[in-house]
């Protein structure tokens, strides 16, 4: 295995090896080896600016990833494109190895999201790991909007994120996660072994900004405990780097608030290094959390482009 | 650890032992009593509402800390016992890099400030000074584990020694906090304290075998109640 170093989810697979969360983990499935050819997903994006408009200039990807084409469909922002991630397995599954990686040229405008809510499935050996890099150029502008993640009862899941970005580029970046199937087995809520999801950022010069990891272990540590989930299930971790005045006055705009009765907090604090904003929701279901994210991107939208959100799905 | 009386250094322990509580008195003077981590806005939004609230709300605050700060501090003792400056700097700027509110950031950097300077004043050993130099001319932002860190290892204080000081200093701050803010007891701000410094032990356990990159959190509810806080009309504390 000499090459390993090599492929693009040679990343995945170290953190996997080296973190303490998953040191237990480390047995290979009774199935198909982890990382094998089949387990290992990677996805190349490039997005530039060329006359007037943001094309998918690079596009490289082996199954499960998928992306037919970019789509420029946002009637607010016609040069804007869109990305839909798809994954043609439909879940994740125990040695899983997937790399994501990112770039927008200078001036570059994109949006993505998936098709639907990612799917970590039950692991009784080993465990799923993805690796993203996002690489934002110059007063490029990228939302990351994917569906939310559910992880299943005994499900291991790690994701790390490393993020290069421009001092006058911004990133909306929303990860929603679900506490997992409560309405189909209530042993499902906040039944996953461990979740571990790691975000940093840095200027391209290599300048730190923020480090976040948050490492969800329901066994270990009690999640309805007063201060971690209370009576919530759902929670969405919103990432905003943008200049620090665009940060400013959106920070400005977005209430904060903590409302036991109806089953919603949510709230914005400053990143350091003037990074920007980490907005953060708690819900009890999902379609809350989503809104609110949703309230939070026109937000953004408006005071970094000034342009409205297209309308709502009607599916989703 | 001395636990025999055989070779028992009694004044040196005897020294040791009031320095422990010397610079970890809840009373030391670097600001901690402006402070209820989290805890006013959890008092105003009825999160926190009686004893067993309470309760919870302080044991996720120490189990944070253990996660988050603590490999820091722990890490960064044993970089100080070794006096490389630049390295207790990187680890600063990552502790820094992880408070991701204003008020976090604030207070880790108001008390470790203080502390590095009332080191200065009281101990002055050469790291302290070389470490408010570096504070002074914007090298570090000079975090509170970190300053207690270096502190404690020019004292010959053990790394388990600063753990202890740190965590009590986490309960200690939320309990006082909980007298001013809501209907509470002595008695039971005590028993809980009692009860929290009764985990010490296996909270070391987790801090102290973890490398710098694995310090991690999951406290949502605590982060968005500090959102809350600063947008708060009346506040007695700074976070």
């Amino acid at each position: 295995m000499t090459s390993v170093a090599f492929h693009p989810w040679a990343r995945a697979e170290s953190l996997g090896a080296s973190m303490p969360e998953f040191a237990s983990f480390q047995d290979e499935p009774p199935q198909m080896q982890s990382g094998a050819v089949g387990k290992t997903g990677f996805l190349r994006l490039g997005f530039e600016h060329r006359s007037g408009q943001t094309i998918l200039a690079n596009l490289q990807c082996r199954a499960p990833y998928m992306v037919q084409r970019a789509l420029h469909c946002d009637e607010a922002m016609p040069s804007l494109a869109s990305v839909f991630l798809i994954t043609t397995t439909g879940c994740v599954l125990q040695g899983d190895r997937l790399a994501l990686d990112i770039t927008l040229g200078s001036r570059a405008q994109a949006h993505l999201t998936s098709q639907s809510a990612t799917k970590i499935h039950a692991m009784e050996a080993n465990y799923a790991a993805q690796s993203q890099t996002i690489a934002l150029d110059d007063d490029a502008y990228l939302e990351f909007l994917p569906d939310p993640v559910i992880p299943h009862r005994h499900s291991r899941f790690l994701s790390d994120t490393q993020i290069s970005i421009a001092p006058s580029a911004t990133l909306l970046f929303s990860e929603i996660i679900q506490s997992g199937r409560k309405h189909y087995r209530p042993d499902e809520c906040f039944g996953a072994t461990v979740l571990s999801i790691s975000t940093s950022a840095a200027r391209p010069d290599g300048r730190s900004l923020f480090a976040e990891k948050l490492v969800i272990e329901p066994r270990r540590y009690e999640m309805r405990q007063t201060g971690v989930m209370n009576s919530f299930d759902v929670l969405a971790n919103v990432i905003l780097c943008t200049p620090a005045d665009t940060a400013e006055r959106i920070h400005e705009r977005m209430q904060a608030e903590v409302n036991l009765a109806e089953g919603m907090a949510f709230g914005a604090c400053r990143l350091p290094n003037d990074a920007g904003l980490i907005f953060k929701v708690l819900g009890r279901e999902t379609a809350q959390v989503k809104a609110k994210v949703r309230e939070f991107w026109g937000v953004v939208r408006e005071e970094v482009i000034g342009a409205a959100l297209p309308p709502l799905y009607l599916w989703r | 650890m001395t636990t025999g009386n055989d070779n028992f250094d009694a004044p040196r322990t005897a020294a040791l032992l009031s320095r422990l509580l010397q610079f970890g008195d809840s009373m030391f003077p670097i600001g901690a009593f402006s402070f209820s981590l989290g805890l006013e806005s959890a008092v105003q939004e009825g999160v926190v509402t009686d004893a067993a609230t309470l309760r919870a709300f302080a044991r996720s605050a120490v189990e944070q800390a253990a996660r988050g700060d603590c490999i820091a501090l722990i890490t960064a003792h044993r970089v100080a016992t070794a006096g490389d400056v630049d390295t207790l700097v990187r680890i600063d700027a990552q502790v820094y890099a992880r408070k991701l509110s204003d008020e976090a950031r604030s207070m880790s950097i108001r008390m470790g400030r203080k502390f590095t300077e009332m080191g200065v004043e009281v101990v002055g050993a050469p790291l302290l000074y070389t470490w408010r130099e570096c504070i002074a001319r914007s090298v570090t932002p000079g975090c509170y584990p970190i300053a207690l860190a270096i502190n404690f290892a020019v004292q010959d204080l053990s790394a388990y020694q600063a753990f202890v000081v740190h965590q009590y200093g986490v309960a200690t701050t939320i309990l006082s906090a909980a007298l001013r803010l809501m209907k509470v007891s002595h008695i039971e701000t005590q028993q809980i304290l009692y009860e929290l410094t009764g985990r010490t032990e296996e909270m070391y356990g987790i801090a102290a075998t973890k490398r710098l990159s694995d310090m991690a959190s999951f406290a949502p509810l605590t982060e968005i109640l500090a959102a809350v806080h600063t947008r708060a009309h009346v506040r007695l504390f700074m976070n």
